[in-house]
């Protein structure tokens, strides 16, 4: 027996399938609309609301530029807040004229209250607020001070004054002054390093910027849970090797025997011998980072890197290191030289005193400073050995890399004419850098292994790792027994020269060599008459040397020769031994080297 | 079919009285509706009561969550705060300790940067070095024209003078029952 759907039972069966089909059409179109916002153009959608609907809000964050220290964390260089006041006058004028509720403090009154944080007058600013109403009456804006301390934004902003807004800006402070400031360098109007540790090492003194995004809801408040924060990183600390202090006496050292001797310039460097870092970089006329117009533009840069200059009688050194490390000569052998001297070649040398002809040893040449002497010594080696020996010495070479440094000229052997093949063995027809000399003598002082220089000693990122900057090269660029004779030498021309009771530092044995070197003119045909710049270079102590000091003059005019930077050389170097306690000298000076022969 | 043959089909007819008793059955035909039964209230309390601490509970949740951003956002706002102030006295602080100020100060306390230092070696009580004291005179002058620039230094001694202007109108009058000040050392005995 079957049963048939009846007409009657088989209607309503098909309107619930309709009805069914119906809603689910319904609900398919739902589905695919809503796949379509959620997922397909998900993304378009989210950027509307961010831009059009304003929903969300994205803020930079910025971080502070980094600090610059010295070797014993005395900060040389920070970022600091400053805050930039203005009114808004048309407020001002808004609320004052309000009858319904009249401010609590009226505008007079509140502008002698300003003025009296501010420190300026109170008549003077309710003149120039309303001259710019006068002006303009919808102003919004009138700049009242820039550059208020942190002191003075939370006195005026505990006025509590609606139309007084202060606006944060970054500066930077400098709180030791123009202690080791041409070596800081400073930053321009736009807070770009110009010059100095702050160009050099800009890539860890910048900060990295954050970002802040929120959602808003109508009213402008931040939805909670909204925000989502990326922490702006601090730049790091950079970490010199200059001492500040020593620094500072060199700069106040160099200042008052710089005037006093009438020169124009004076530059001081100050090398530890056994690591290569500076210790002190000074000069005078000197810049204050945190006062620029206090100073010459000219004092900007850095004397001390940045001149090069004809070093003279200080490389003959570097002349006996080569001819001895050649063995070409010895300590004994002798050359017969006048005070001047006509060259086969036709070259014509004088010395700086007039004498007949003396023979004499590579001692007695360089406690004299003959000229006549090192040039004969000096061309008993050919010279392209010796144009190998000035490179290896760092002439020609920067020793830093620091900003507008100079390399210094060096011109290759087979250029040298006839003058300058002996000239070169006494210091001209070559530049070099203060810190190059150093250099050069920290190569003597430390038995011939000449160590690159170096004033970074660490970059301190903000999350605290340290980054040491790469390991400085160590090259022996002459045998140690040529630097302990070139030693013993320079240790006789202290004590047997003529200068040797005003470079005397009691209780320590010094190694000197002076230079008075020609300043060529500026058209380059030959060199000033009078005009010297004079150096004094040397380490103590000399039996184990510690430092090595440099002090140039630039045309020092009370006495023109090098003796007016021997008391600046001595002040000098006998701070840099109490500075570091370096113990007095023990062992007696060998005996003295016999000057002729 | 005869209807005969059709009741002779059909089993036989059995008298009530024959019939063996049936077990009694329990379903019967629905003969009336069945009466309204109230339901539990026990149950209906205790899906509402879930139902309503389920919304507390959310409820009560997002508050707490909520409510710890407002505590952040006051303990940020002191955080500033107190860094607004650390800043204000870091600034007041910068420039006092430059080596300038340090060296003025000292000079007017009568202190020299003096010469070469003497130094003793305990082991054998040998003294290395000069063993003179330090004459009276220094190697530089911390206030003479050698001076470093410290523009910090010269901002605040301009703000000193200012405020000492501004003091100098109080009156200085010394209390007469106050002994003299002493300005040259206390009196001591001369010892040989």
């Amino acid at each position: 027996m079957t049963t048939r759907a009846t007409r009657a039972t088989r209607g309503p069966r098909r309107r619930t399938v309709v009805a069914l089909a119906v809603i689910l059409a319904v609900l398919c179109a739902f589905v695919v609309r809503l796949i379509d916002i959620q997922v397909v153009s998900a993304s378009e959608h989210v950027k509307d609301s961010l831009q059009v609907g304003q929903l969300g809000s994205t803020h930079a964050l910025t971080g502070n530029r980094g600090s610059i220290v010295d070797a014993n964390g005395t900060v040389l260089a920070s970022s600091m807040t400053v805050y930039d006041a203005q009114l808004s006058p048309n407020l001002i004028m808004l609320l004052e004229n309000d009858k319904d509720g009249p401010p609590e403090t009226p505008w007079d009154e509140a502008a002698d209250k300003i003025a009296a944080i501010t420190g300026q007058d109170a008549d003077e600013l309710r003149a120039g607020v309303a001259a710019n109403l006068k002006d303009n009456p919808d102003s919004k804006y009138y700049q009242l001070k820039n550059g208020l301390s942190t002191d003075k934004y939370l006195e005026l902003r505990d006025l509590g004054l609606v139309y007084l807004s202060m606006k944060p800006r970054e500066t930077r402070v400098y709180p030791n002054g123009a202690v080791a400031g041409n070596i800081v360098g400073y930053l321009d109007s736009e807070r770009e390093a110009q010059a100095g540790i702050e160009q050099m090492q800009e890539s860890c003194l910048a900060p990295t910027d954050g970002e802040r995004t929120y959602l808003r809801g109508k009213g402008g408040e931040i939805i909670p849970g909204s925000e989502r924060v990326v922490d702006a990183l601090d730049g790091g600390s950079v970490q010199l090797t200059i001492n500040s202090d020593l620094n500072w006496y060199m700069q106040q050292m160099l200042a008052e025997q710089a005037q006093k001797q009438g020169a124009r310039a004076a530059t001081a460097v100050v090398v530890e011998v056994k690591t290569g870092k500076i210790r002190a970089a000074a000069e005078w006329p000197s810049m204050d980072p945190n006062d620029l117009n206090a100073s010459n533009p000219d004092d900007w840069g850095t004397r001390v890197f940045g001149l090069s200059y004809e070093p003279g009688s200080t490389f003959k050194a570097i002349t006996a290191a080569a001819v001895l490390d050649t063995g070409a000569v010895n300590m004994n052998t002798t050359v017969s030289a006048a005070g001047h001297e006509k060259f086969p070649n036709g070259a014509v040398i004088n010395d700086a005193f007039v004498h007949g002809a003396y023979n004499y040893t590579l001692a007695g040449a360089l406690i004299d400073s003959s000229n006549v002497a090192v040039s004969k010594f000096g061309t008993m080696i050919d010279s392209q050995t010796r144009y190998e020996y000035l490179q290896r010495f760092g002439v020609g070479e920067k020793t830093i890399d620091f900003p507008r440094e100079a390399n210094g000229v060096l011109h290759p052997a087979e250029g040298w004419d006839s003058q300058s093949l002996y000239t070169t063995t006494f210091g001209q027809h070559f530049t070099v850098t203060a810190p190059q000399i150093a250099g050069a003598y920290q190569a003597i002082a430390n038995g011939g292994e000449k160590i690159d220089l170096s004033l970074v000693e660490s970059c301190t990122l903000d999350d605290g790792t340290v980054v040491k900057p790469e390991a400085p090269e160590h090259k022996q660029i002459i045998s140690e027994s040529t630097a302990d004779q070139v030693s013993r030498i320079l240790e006789n021309v202290a004590v047997q020269g003529g200068l040797a009771d005003q470079v005397s530092i009691p209780g320590y044995r010094v190694a000197i060599k002076t230079g008075t070197a020609q300043k060529p003119k500026d058209d380059g045909s030959g060199y000033k008459a009078g005009k010297y710049y004079t150096s004094m270079v040397g380490f103590a102590p000399a039996e184990d040397p510690e430092y090595v000091v440099i002090v140039t003059l630039d045309e020092p005019t009370r006495i023109a020769s090098s003796t007016a930077t021997a008391p600046a050389f001595q002040q000098a170097m006998t701070q840099v031994l109490k500075t570091y306690r370096v113990p007095p000298s023990t062992a007696p000076m060998d005996e003295l080297l016999p000057k002729f022969n | 079919m005869s209807r005969a043959t059709a009741s002779a089909l059909l089993p036989e007819p059995v008298s009530p009285a024959e019939r063996p008793s049936r077990p009694s059955r329990r379903l019967s035909p629905v003969t009336a509706p069945a009466r309204n039964r109230r339901p539990k209230l026990a149950y209906a309390l205790i899906a509402l009561g879930g139902a309503a601490l389920i919304g507390t509970a959310q409820i009560g949740l997002s508050l707490m969550i909520t409510h710890d951003s407002f505590v952040l956002s006051g303990l940020n706002s002191q955080q500033r705060e107190l860094d607004l102030q650390t800043s204000a006295i870091e600034e007041e602080l910068a420039g006092i300790s430059s080596p300038q100020l340090l060296a003025v100060k000292a000079s007017e306390l009568g202190m020299v940067v003096a010469g070469s230092a003497s130094y003793l070696r305990l082991s054998d009580s040998a003294i290395l070095g000069t063993n003179a004291g330090a004459s009276g005179e220094s190697t530089i002058d911390p206030t003479g024209k050698g001076t470093v620039h410290n523009a910090l230094l010269n901002a605040k001694a301009q703000s000193a003078a200012e405020n000492e202007r501004s003091a100098d109108d109080t009156s200085k009058s010394v209390d007469p029952d106050l002994p003299p000040p002493i300005t040259e050392g206390l009196p001591s005995p001369t010892t040989r």
